[in-house]
């Protein structure tokens, strides 16, 4: 059977022109897909059942067994964390959300160790962006800033910039002026019409040299701006301000190099000095598929996108205090809940070690670094390969996952619904 | 009137405690007030050893010490108005929130944002602060407003943030981005700094070390003599990414760029 217009579940560009066919639950051909969507819809080795860590190693439990010794570990905790919720659906992230309240815990997602700056800076100056549409159809100036969609998002080019026909630019190649940022070569700099190699953590000193040029005080700018000459920063303000519809995109080489959110601040207030002479946006390149879902559901719910504390019954954010990662590292939490997440293979080793100290349960599809930190790993559906539900692409728009196969497994949202019915004694959200 | 609070000894040492209810004016209805240890609420004698000298009639004469492991109490003296808090050790984060007067003294280090959108009073840290010394909370327009906060150590990064009013004075180092979006009052820093008044809008921002990574948009306007130093000290103006109307003052024998 072969399924049309299926959405790739893997990074925030949520492609949904997948062409998918099955036979029974087994998928066994992506067209239109990336290198990487080819990877998430055929390589999905999963656990055949829920495992429990013993003395003698790992052995098999009943999700019944898993998710009543889950809600008691979640129930006698007195700082537990609820991390992960990037790579599942928003309906699961609701839930979530819902037990952080119910047990007083940190809620926490993947936002935290990529483009959590972006929020905090975007919580400060706003955000001048839109849709990825309208930047397809507009935009003849495009900024990749300190990221590689090449590898990172490798249809990002071809669906909406580079090579992307669009109304207003119907000869993309010719017309798009391509600008990208970086710290070293990358397959995304050979394709560009202007490589801007500035030196590890020149990032804030550049942009704003670029705000200054802008703002027509060039005359204080030393010759050579972190490894920038001075010509280049000009020529790039003046491409930027004689075009008709610019973008910048950019990625974690902005939001996790030294200065953080300022660096994106500092972007942002570019884009903004930019719009006094032309239309200019910024955007994030979200990596998660599903991590702006897990930003607009936290946001709905508690107020806030992110690290969200209920110790106390009410809603409480401050990253560097509530981020998963310093709740670890300060060895706070006493329990964690990873769900949909991988942090075992990307946080820093002192909050890593921690998961590894205390009672850590893993729900995801597919075995990974954190299981061999936790205590339990609980199985269940992918989002967007057995599973449907809402996400939001990295613009902002909600896209609804498709259910392709049926290979057996609970819904995530499933498994927390009845965790939640555990701890309450009642009815789940 | 003295009162002692001495921590105990505790299951969970690495639990937060958050304490805002430790300022001198509560305690002139007595100790029985509530804290929060993780997600349960505790009573102040759950978690302390409370002793009680003497008596007091108006906060003003409350002086509260704080002794033992400190270290992880946070939001001590948050909203404080008047009297005294004394901290042998180090203290936990946000301590002194929003306060607008008295006198906090820290004879050991303290956590992150120390003094954040301090309206008044008196803050003294004798050891090291943490990141976020004197600031805001995340996207308030305006930090610090008025009192004094003083460091004999170092600051972490980010001290001063959105400084608006007030004085801050670093006795030691700091860390990335010292005055960062400043938009008034002063800041003085005896040691290192990098990157110093990103984006300042105002106020004054003097530099006695050497500052690392001194960033492109600020202009040089002149010299100055620091008379009571003795020291010549190089003026910038900026942050001319935007307004630029902030004063940066630097050791004319310490720039870096």
């Amino acid at each position: 059977m072969i399924e049309q217009d299926v959405v790739c579940p893997f990074c925030g560009c949520l492609c949904d022109d997948l062409e998918i066919e099955t036979d029974g639950a087994r998928i066994v051909r992506v067209k239109n897909g990336c290198s990487l969507a080819e990877a998430t819809f055929m390589n999905d080795t999963r656990l055949p059942a829920p495992i429990r860590r013993t003395e003698a190693g790992w052995e098999e439990i009943s999700y019944d067994e898993a998710i009543s010794e889950t809600a008691e570990i979640l129930r006698e905790a007195d700082r537990p964390l609820l991390y992960g919720w990037s790579s599942t659906h928003g309906e699961t992230q609701s839930i979530g959300v819902h037990i952080a309240e119910l047990i007083g815990a940190v809620i926490d997602n993947t936002s935290t160790v990529c483009h959590g700056p972006s929020i905090l800076a975007i919580q400060e100056v706003g955000h001048p962006g839109c849709t990825l549409g309208q930047v397809k159809n507009r935009a003849d100036v495009i900024i990749y800033w300190g990221c590689n969609p090449v590898e990172a998002h490798p249809r990002h080019m071809s669906r909406y910039t580079t090579f992307a026909t669009g109304f207003f630019v119907p000869e993309a190649q010719r017309e798009r002026t391509v600008i990208v940022v970086d710290t070293r070569r990358t397959d995304t700099t050979n394709i560009a019409d202007e490589f801007v190699q500035i030196e590890h953590g020149g990032d804030y000193a550049v942009l704003s040299a670029l705000r200054a040029i802008v703002r027509g005080k060039a005359h204080v700018i030393p010759a050579s701006v972190a490894g920038v000459a001075k010509e280049q920063l000009v020529r790039i303000a003046e491409i930027c301000k004689n075009a008709k519809f610019g973008a910048i995109f950019f990625g974690l080489g902005l939001t996790m190099s030294r200065g953080k959110y300022k660096n994106v601040r500092n972007a942002i207030e570019l884009t903004d000095e930019l719009s006094r002479h032309t239309k200019f946006v910024i955007s994030p390149l979200r990596g998660h598929g599903n991590v702006y879902g897990s930003n607009e559901v936290f946001t709905w719910m508690t107020g806030y996108p992110f690290a969200v504390d209920f110790a106390r019954g009410i809603a409480f954010y401050n990253p560097g205090e509530t981020t998963a990662v310093d709740i670890l590292r300060r060895g706070e939490c006493d329990a964690a809940l990873i769900v949909a997440s991988d942090p075992g293979a990307n946080f820093p080793r002192a909050a890593a070690a921690h998961l590894a100290k205390i009672p850590t349960v893993v729900i995801d599809p597919h075995v990974n670094a954190t299981t061999a930190l936790s205590r339990i790993h609980i199985p269940c559906t992918a989002a967007g390969i057995d599973a449907a539900g809402t996400a939001y692409r990295m613009d902002g728009i909600p896209i609804r996952l498709k259910k392709v196969i049926d290979r057996g497994y609970p819904d995530d949202a499933e498994i927390l619904r009845k965790i939640y019915d555990r701890l309450d004694g009642g009815m789940g959200p | 009137m003295r009162v002692i609070l001495e921590s105990k000894v505790r299951k969970k040492p690495s639990l937060p405690i958050e304490a805002e209810a430790i300022i001198p004016r509560n305690f002139l209805k007595g100790t029985d007030l509530v804290v929060f240890e993780g997600n349960k609420e505790r009573t102040l004698s759950e978690l302390f050893w409370i002793f009680v000298e003497g008596t007091a009639v108006s906060p003003e004469n409350i002086e509260v010490v704080l002794k033992g492991d400190t270290s992880r109490i946070k939001r001590v003296g948050e909203y404080m108005d008047t009297g005294t808090i004394l901290i042998e050790g180090d203290i936990g984060m946000h301590c002194g929130n929003f306060m607008s007067g008295g006198t906090i003294e820290i004879r050991g280090s303290a956590d992150a944002w120390l003094g954040r959108e301090m309206r008044g009073g008196t803050i003294v840290c004798r050891g090291n602060a943490g990141h976020y010394c004197a600031t805001g909370y995340r996207g308030e327009k305006k930090g610090m407003q008025g009192g004094t906060v003083e460091v004999f150590g170092n600051a972490g990064d980010f001290c001063a943030e959105y400084l608006a009013g007030g004085t801050v004075h670093i006795h030691g180092h700091t860390g990335d981005f010292p005055g960062v979006e400043m938009r008034g009052g002063e800041l003085l820093i005896e040691g290192d700094a990098t990157r110093p008044c990103g984006n300042m809008k105002n106020g004054s921002c003097v530099i006695l070390g050497t500052v690392h990574d001194l960033l492109p948009t600020f202009e040089k306007s002149g010299t100055h003599l620091l008379p009571e130093r003795n020291l010549e000290m190089d003026v910038y103006t900026g942050d001319v990414a935007n307004r630029g109307k902030g004063t940066m003052m630097v050791a004319s024998r310490a720039l870096r760029r």
